[in-house]
């Protein structure tokens, strides 16, 4: 039970529906969350699940606002519990203010801890009236609207969404189920002293997941060609863009496995689309064999990586920072190449469509790595946060038919693998006339063609080095910042635990603790932190993985060793979580030098 | 594109560093002269190859064209023709490249059914190397490796092939330059994945395979009045191991290619200079 969350209730709410995969707990719980964002309330989702289509616990939680959400917290308010399991498994997080709906004609007995408040809700037969047993979750969402005095009409649009395509009959009959359950439970309960009454804006919000984000990402920034092989949890990229890449002229294929993927988006792109895949977990290994070949024939190629829990099959489902070192060392010999990594769901668009720039203006794989706990979770962002007049398009040295001469040799030949001052060679495309070349994954002379001349391959090295080095220079590599910029506390995180920690702040602060968060999405290059981390006292570095891949590389950068704070059980950091660890962590001593 | 493009035009200044005699040298050639009797010229011709003997073609060709890793030829073909439904594509490899690590992408890239061709220079051992068993090594063939042969018998890629949903399978010798040009010109002309075997003697490794055995032994499928529309036709020459065949065994004359059942003929280079005019459509949804 998470005592100082408790001070914070007027503020947020925390709800849960949870069951047996297959019981539809997803979709019910996306018509909630739906329904708040529709009422001008912040959403932040999260999921609990496994990896089979039916049968084992899994659960769809929506912490709730009128303010900005960005973690999930150990605090759940009202839970639809459709097993006793839902509740077993949650119990470290309910509390005496809890609501727990669930349905006593079934065949399990609830055991419910006697302080908390049980709300029977005869969910089947009502659904059953309503139109049929199917709709029992709905039922229990309008039982949801009542105990936390949320209009049931919200539900409504929400409804539509989900069941629009199934005809008017249906709705409807989703509508009248929602009712059923409001009203059962305004009827059968007074649960005034629960206290809940969410607050409406006038504010409307969008609702998505940083897959989501980056399949819109990569249609905003001109991608349109996509190859990949379907794994959890990136398959839902390749799903969103499906359907969506045609409208714009582009293609999406299922590979017959990731070697296939990776080598069709590389053809893709030499052919001068914007190309990309993804791929998790083994996807990521098998595609390392083709990574040397993507940064030698110097081919754009965006790369995502959504990283889960390893190493192996390790746990497919379950959340894991533990691919940093093979994004950024991955492959034999050594391969140039961007490693960026979105803090949040809106950056997941925006990094996206920066990487298809990187890849384009550096000729470079850019490896985009996100991980499974963003690439679920869903947030509500006010539809500017997408601003697509502020997308830009930045194609590098691609050239046009004129410019091609410029860049022949004496006999004619394109130098597609010129050594120029900035390491970067002008890039002709399939069509272009007398743009024919050759490119190779052995190396190569300016033309492409195999050498082992020594000067050639010095030359050939550096200059792909030096491209690397040009983007240091031309492009920020910025970090972004939450907290007292002169606290004496640093926290340093990568990737998805910037809400988190940005929320663990208040915690903080409440407790008189001054923290400045750095969070940092550039992880090749990278800042450099050396001065911020003199700067503090202590400084404690934040991942989800075990041996603290990223402490490694600020250790390495500043020479200075780091406090870590490793979570690797499978489960995403929680804000209150995370405040209680840091607090902890303070009081240990300095590690030794 | 021109309509003097001559094959030499194919050709890059870049020497072969083949053994001589090399069957690669004669399947390059006609596949050059296959392709400038196509229309086609180096501008809008995509070359991909593997790794192995057969690798280094791209090297020795003129056009665009990607040199990759071992095996996976197919699939970086796939990707360029789909992006650019207009660029000719010509994908090439050794029996090692297509049909042991790259044997998966074979079975897919021909049940795809993309426009292209892809030409398997077939020496029947693995060259670079230095002359070890190939997939489609005899059983009892001795190397390096395989002191008493493979005893597994060969692969038979036409079989494969035909097995996978093949719309176009063909096979040639590299010394009988005519047929072999103008079965691979077949195989480009095909609406489809051309496919098409060659035999590619190794004179260094293969004391076998050679072109002797090849002159001796081959048939020619013209001379058999042979109807490649005919599946039942394709199957028994293909399944026929007594002999070794030259000519188209089957073609599909019904067959659609992937752009055409997929809708997918844009050039996919072409973008806007920022987001699409209706990208804020695409954020909509998520209301």
């Amino acid at each position: 039970m998470g005592g100082k969350a408790q001070d914070n209730m007027a503020e947020d709410l925390n709800w849960a529906v949870g069951g047996e995969a297959g019981d539809g707990i997803d979709s019910t719980g996306k018509i909630f969350a739906q329904a708040l964002a529709r009422a001008g309330r912040h959403v932040f989702t999260s999921k609990d699940f496994a990896s089979r289509i039916r049968g084992g616990y899994t659960a769809y939680k929506i912490r709730t606002s009128v303010d900005q959400v960005q973690s999930v917290v150990d605090r759940l308010d009202i839970l639809v519990a459709l097993t006793q399991r839902t509740i077993d498994e949650n119990l470290d997080e309910l509390h005496e203010g809890s609501a727990i709906i669930y349905d006593g004609e079934r065949s399990w007995e609830a055991e419910i801890p006697d302080e908390m408040t049980a709300v029977d809700v005869p969910l089947k037969s009502l659904a059953e009236e309503a139109g049929g047993a199917i709709m029992r979750n709905i039922v229990a969402l309008g039982a949801a609207c009542e105990i936390t005095g949320f209009d049931v009409e919200y539900l409504d649009e929400a409804l539509e969404k989900r069941f629009g395509g199934k005809g008017s009959k249906i709705v409807e009959n989703n509508k009248k189920a929602a009712r059923a359950g409001q009203e059962y439970v305004q009827e059968n309960y007074d649960l005034s002293h629960l206290g809940y009454d969410l607050e409406t804006t006038d504010n409307d919000y969008v609702l998505l997941n940083g897959n989501e984000a980056v399949g819109m990402g990569a249609l905003a920034a001109g991608c349109r060609f996509y190859a990949g092989y379907p794994i959890t949890p990136a398959t839902s990229i390749m799903e969103y863009l499906t359907g969506r890449i045609e409208e714009y002229g582009g293609h999406v294929v299922q590979a017959e496995d990731e070697l296939s993927a990776i080598n069709m988006a590389l053809g893709g792109a030499r052919a001068g689309a914007r190309a990309m895949t993804a791929t998790s977990g083994a996807g990521i290994d098998l595609m390392t064999e083709t990574f040397g070949l993507v940064a030698q024939s110097e081919t754009p190629l965006v790369i995502a990586d959504v990283q889960r829990s390893g190493p192996s099959t390790g746990m497919p489902t379950k959340q894991e920072q533990g691919d940093l070192n093979m994004a950024l060392y991955g492959g034999h010999g050594e391969v140039p190449r961007f490693v960026v990594a979105p803090t949040s769901i809106d950056e997941c668009f925006w990094k996206t469509v920066e990487a298809f720039n990187l890849a384009e203006k550096y000729q470079t794989p850019v490896f985009l790595v996100s991980d499974l706990a963003m690439s679920v979770t869903e947030q509500t962002f006010p539809p500017e946060a997408f601003d697509m007049d502020a997308v830009e398009i930045d194609r590098g040295k691609l050239v046009d038919d004129d410019e091609v001469d410029e860049w022949l040799d004496a006999q004619g030949h394109f130098r597609a693998h010129a050594v120029t001052d900035d390491g970067i060679s002008p890039r002709a495309i399939p069509g272009m006339t007398d743009g024919a070349h050759m490119s190779t994954g052995l190396e190569h002379d300016e033309l492409g063609r195999r050498t082992e001349d020594e000067d050639e391959r010095v030359q050939q090295v550096d200059k792909r080095n030096r491209k690397v080095e040009t983007a240091r220079e031309r492009e920020d590599w910025d970090y972004r910042e939450f907290g007292d910029e002169d606290a004496d506390n640093l926290v340093i995180s990568w990737g998805s635990n910037e809400g988190a920690l940005a929320e663990a702040l208040e915690y903080l602060e409440e407790d008189g603790i001054d923290v400045r968060v750095i969070s940092v999405p550039y992880i090749f290059p990278r800042p450099d932190l050396s001065d911020e981390i003199e700067a503090a006292d202590e400084t404690i570095v934040v991942e989800c993985n075990a041996t603290g891949q990223f402490a490694d590389l600020i250790e390495h950068d500043v020479l200075t060793r780091v406090k870590r704070i490793n979570k690797y059980t499978g489960v995403r950091f929680k804000a209150d979580e995370l405040a209680d660890e840091i607090t902890a962590k303070l009081s240990e001593e300095v590690p030794a030098q | 594109m021109s309509s003097d493009v001559r094959f030499t035009d194919f050709k890059s200044d870049k020497q072969p560093t083949w053994c001589p005699g090399c069957g690669d040298f004669g399947t390059m050639n006609g596949m050059m002269k296959a392709l400038a009797n196509t229309g086609n010229d180096p501008d809008n011709t995509f070359v991909v190859a593997g790794i192995g003997c057969s690798g280094k073609i791209g090297t020795y060709m003129h056009s665009y064209a990607l040199h990759g890793v071992h095996g996976r030829a197919l699939p970086v073909g796939t990707g360029v023709k789909m992006a650019r439904p207009d660029i000719e594509v010509m994908v090439a490899g050794g029996d090692g490249d297509g049909y042991s690590i790259g044997a998966g992408h074979f079975v897919h890239a021909v049940r795809r059914n993309v426009d292209m061709t892809y030409c398997v220079m077939d020496n029947r051992i693995y060259g670079l190397t230095k002359g070890q068993a190939s997939p489609t090594s005899r059983s009892d063939f001795e190397t390096s490796t395989t002191p008493e042969g493979t005893k597994q018998p060969p692969v038979n890629p036409l079989a494969l092939a035909l097995a996978s949903g093949a719309s176009f399978i063909a096979q040639s010798f590299s010394s009988d330059a005519m047929r072999h040009a103008e079965i691979v010109q077949k195989a480009i002309e095909h609406d489809g994945f051309g496919f098409v075997n060659v035999f590619s003697p190794c004179v260094t490794f293969n004391d076998v395979d050679t072109y002797d055995y090849f002159r001796d032994n081959l048939v020619d499928l013209e001379d058999e009045d042979h109807d490649p529309t005919d599946y039942e036709a394709a199957k028994e020459v293909i399944l026929d191991s007594d002999k070794e065949y030259q000519g188209v065994m089957y073609q599909d004359e019904n067959s659609v290619p992937y752009h055409e059942k997929h809708g997918v003929t844009e050039d996919m280079s072409e973008i806007p200079d920022g987001a699409p005019e209706d990208a804020m459509d695409l954020v909509r949804e998520f209301y």
